[in-house]
């Protein structure tokens, strides 16, 4: 399972994370992920094993404290439609 | 720390005034247009700002001015943007419309169209925006209704379109527009009509109970400062200006916002340096960031709006430490004086 940006979604990166903007309802939505996530992760591509060592090889943050903080993470910007999760 | 306060790379939106070139001469005109200014930025170098806003993933700009459909090149310049991706909301007084720009705009996902009318009756508006441009206007929005185009009616509220709100609201609907509301700000041509066309205490009170008993109704910014708390948690809840937005005006200089177009307040200019060297360097931009008006800062609103306005504040006193004079503060007490039951939220 990958993640993808929602439709009509778009993010850029910033110093304390990222910031979604919601096309359709012009609003932001701040997410204070500081270095662990980037746009990239979103491309459809990165499933979350895959971005979770990502973090742990840029960041060396070790894999437990991702593994256990990285779903819900995701879950959040889930809720928040921002991002959706593929089945490949 | 408020999510507006947040350090960003770039605007979230940038107000572009494309050109001072106007045909009407609305007298609360926040630029004072009528014809377009000597050293206008041309299409190639609009271009080259676009690029610029794109690569540092500015995700919308509002076109505005003077009348951005007069613009020769602003079609192609709007059509350059959208194959970047950049949202786009274009703000026009709805009587230079032409076949052209209603195909561009038609079905188009990164359009949004805002069409400004100042009354529910020729009388009224036209007091604001001209004789005749009331039936020019209504005509505009007519070949704009019942596209595939998101649009909405802009309505600055004064002294004398304040009693028609209703009847704008009615009418929007009649054309499935929303009614967007902006705040009557003492910049431009509106300086010398402030005094005429400013709400009273009593209509600010009004206003802020009409506004919180219907939360369609669309807000620009800067409404913060007068609105009940649960409406402003539906927008911006402090000035956005070089937090979250900042302003381009024709001849490529960079201001904080669309209404503090003045020279003591030019971040830079677009001929000289870059968009990002202005955002991150400029002296007025890093002030503005942290400004905290000394009249406010004791205010038990403070932490709520951060001191209202500040183009209203400075243009009205002339100074940047002032309160916005419309703050619900301010109008609560004014208010209160007069003898009003109402109090502040």
């Amino acid at each position: 399972m990958t993640c993808r940006l929602a439709e009509q979604v778009q993010v850029r990166k910033e110093s304390w994370g990222l910031l979604f903007y919601n096309q359709p309802r012009h609003k932001v939505c701040f997410v204070r992920s500081g270095d662990w996530l980037y746009p990239r992760h979103f491309d459809g591509t990165w499933t979350l094993p895959a971005i979770a060592a990502d973090i742990a090889g840029r960041t060396g943050t070790p894999a437990e404290i991702i593994e256990r903080s990285l779903p819900k993470l995701t879950d959040h910007l889930t809720g928040k439609g921002v991002i959706c999760h593929e089945v490949r | 720390m408020k999510y507006a306060e947040w350090p960003l790379s770039a605007p979230v939106n940038i107000t572009w005034e494309i050109t001072h070139r106007c045909n009407l001469k609305c007298v609360h005109c926040l630029s004072a247009s009528s014809v377009a200014s000597p050293g206008e930025l041309d299409y190639d170098a609009c271009r080259a700002v676009a690029d610029e806003l794109a690569a540092l993933k500015v995700f919308e700009i509002n076109f505005g001015g003077g009348e951005p459909l007069l613009c020769d090149y602003f079609l192609p310049l709007l059509r350059y943007i959208h194959g970047k991706g950049i949202v786009t909301c274009v703000s026009t007084n709805g009587t230079a419309l032409t076949d052209e720009a209603v195909a561009l705009f038609t079905g188009n996902p990164l359009v949004n169209v805002q069409v400004s009318l100042d009354g529910a009756t020729p009388e009224v508006n036209d007091s604001i925006r001209g004789a005749g441009s009331f039936h020019r206007i209504v005509r505009g929005i007519e070949r704009l209704a019942g596209r595939d185009i998101p649009l909405s009616i802009n309505t600055v509220v004064t002294s004398v379109n304040f009693r028609q709100l209703d009847e704008l609201k009615r009418l929007a609907k009649t054309y499935g527009a929303n009614l967007r509301v902006s705040r009557f700000r003492p910049s431009g041509r509106a300086r010398q009509s402030w005094e005429r066309l400013r709400l009273s205490a009593a209509q600010l009170r009004e206003l802020a109970d009409w506004l919180g008993d219907d939360p369609s109704i669309l807000t620009g910014d800067s409404f913060f400062a007068i609105s009940a708390d649960g409406r402003r948690q539906l927008g911006l809840d402090m000035c956005g200006a070089c937090k979250m937005t900042a302003c381009i005006d024709p001849v490529g200089d960079v201001y904080p916002c669309a209404f503090l177009q003045a020279g003591e307040f030019r971040g830079g200019s677009l001929r000289e340096t870059t968009f990002k060297a202005i955002w991150d360097s400029s002296a007025v931009f890093k002030a503005f960031r942290g400004l905290a008006p000394a009249a406010c800062r004791t205010c038990p609103r403070f932490e709520k709006c951060r001191g209202g306005c500040p183009a209203v504040a400075y243009f009205v006193s002339h100074d940047l430490n002032s309160a916005d004079p419309e703050c619900r503060l301010n109008w609560s007490r004014d208010a209160s004086s007069a003898g009003s039951p109402h109090r502040a939220g």
